[in-house]
């Protein structure tokens, strides 16, 4: 088992360049490892749906690679989007599953199922190319250039060890973050005219 | 123009019944403003224009388990420069108000969607269907702040890019209703008889 704050020091150093949409607790750490000042968006009051946003961001943007840095309460939310994203088959999609059994945010409630359920088979099961889980950062560093470097659909379910919940939020806007990432792409006089 | 398409159905007053308009011109209206992917969770009223999206490339069609999913992927596409749009129905709106909430209506994501009126007595007006779905669909887009304008007669069509347009430039969501089902896919040449 190991931190969250391991686990983002290991993918932020193995990032290279890859677009990054964070979910719920990963979102702070994942700023205060300086890898949230562009080419990223935090997923704010929509539990579930970072890795339905990257599945978009990775379908408009198959040159780039997309890292979902997601909860397995989060996923659980909306588990059907595994399909969906399995059936799209975004070579260029890798979905990082931080695995705590708890819903950390809301005060650490226990999820349900925890120790039933295997998210590296449901992933599997729904589709996707490949599928990893991994218990020890050491075997995470050592892992990651391999796992981004092959296509995917990718899951990779880590095991993290609860922890408090972080309860500030960003101050930057979610509407902010998307109006730099489309600056980013060149894309923002798409604006229609008026009506 | 919180509901000036809203406002602007309801003075019309109308109590003929709505009609199906032909799948080919609602595809037509589609490719003329330029939209990319059509993210959907099938809705009966659109099938028959589910089934042409689903035989060509462009626009291509998504097929999502849920609305929550669907407008998740619609904003990462945004994100990403493409021009998406929704095809749902009324109790899929219903069913990710928490996601509409945040990306739509907090982020501000311009968001177009096609909202078929499932189980709606065309004979009636909306807001006079028994079914709930049906009733509490104009209700509960304008508790959001939804604008919203009608596709239930041919010459409604123009609704759409209207919409759109209101859409991209605005940002945040705006939805067309599609208040009948829509007719059979007619060849071009048969279109002036539907």
């Amino acid at each position: 088992m190991m931190r969250r704050t391991e686990a983002i020091a290991a993918l932020a150093q193995a990032r290279d360049g890859a677009l990054s949409v964070a979910a719920m607790q990963a979102i702070m750490a994942w700023h205060a490892a300086g890898q949230a000042e562009f080419d990223h968006l935090d997923a704010l009051g929509c539990m579930g749906s970072a890795s339905s946003i990257g599945l978009g961001l990775a379908l408009a943007r198959p040159e780039r690679k997309v890292l979902v840095l997601d909860g397995d309460g989060c996923l659980l939310m909306q588990l059907g989007s595994l399909v969906t994203i399995a059936a799209q088959a975004p070579a260029n999609f890798y979905h990082v599953i931080f695995e705590n059994g708890r819903y950390e945010t809301s005060g650490n409630q226990a999820l349900p199922g925890f120790g039933l359920f295997d998210l590296r088979q449901l992933a599997l099961a729904a589709g996707y190319r490949a599928a990893w889980s991994i218990d020890e950062v050491a075997e995470l560093r050592d892992a990651l250039p391999r796992i981004l470097g092959s296509p995917g659909p990718t899951l990779l379910r880590l095991a993290i060890a609860p922890d408090e919940p972080v309860t500030p939020w960003p101050r930057v806007t979610m509407k902010e973050q998307i109006e730099a990432l489309r600056a980013r792409f060149g894309v923002n006089d798409a604006h229609g005219e008026a009506p | 123009m919180s509901h000036e398409p809203a406002a602007a159905t309801r003075s019309v007053a109308r109590h003929s019944p709505a009609r199906g308009l032909n799948p080919r011109a609602l595809l037509e209206a589609i490719h003329s403003v330029g939209i990319t992917h059509v993210i959907t969770v099938p809705d009966t009223h659109q099938r028959t224009l589910l089934a042409l999206l689903a035989d060509i490339d462009d626009p291509a069609l998504i097929t999502a388990c849920t609305e929550d999913e669907a407008i998740g992927i619609a904003t990462g596409l945004y994100c990403g420069g493409a021009k998406p749009m929704l095809l749902i129905q009324n109790n899929g709106l219903y069913a990710c108000l928490n996601t509409l909430k945040a990306l739509p209506l907090d982020a501000r994501v311009p968001t177009f969607m096609l909202i078929g009126e499932h189980g709606r007595d065309v004979a009636l007006p909306s807001r006079d269907n028994a079914d709930l779905s049906v009733r509490m669909l104009e209700p509960t887009l304008e508790l959001w702040g939804i604008s919203y304008s009608r596709l239930e007669q041919e010459d409604d069509i123009g609704n759409f890019q209207r919409a759109y347009r209101y859409c991209q430039h605005e940002g945040g969501p705006v939805a067309v209703l599609v208040g009948a089902p829509l007719g059979k896919a007619l060849p071009e040449a048969q279109r002036g008889s539907q």
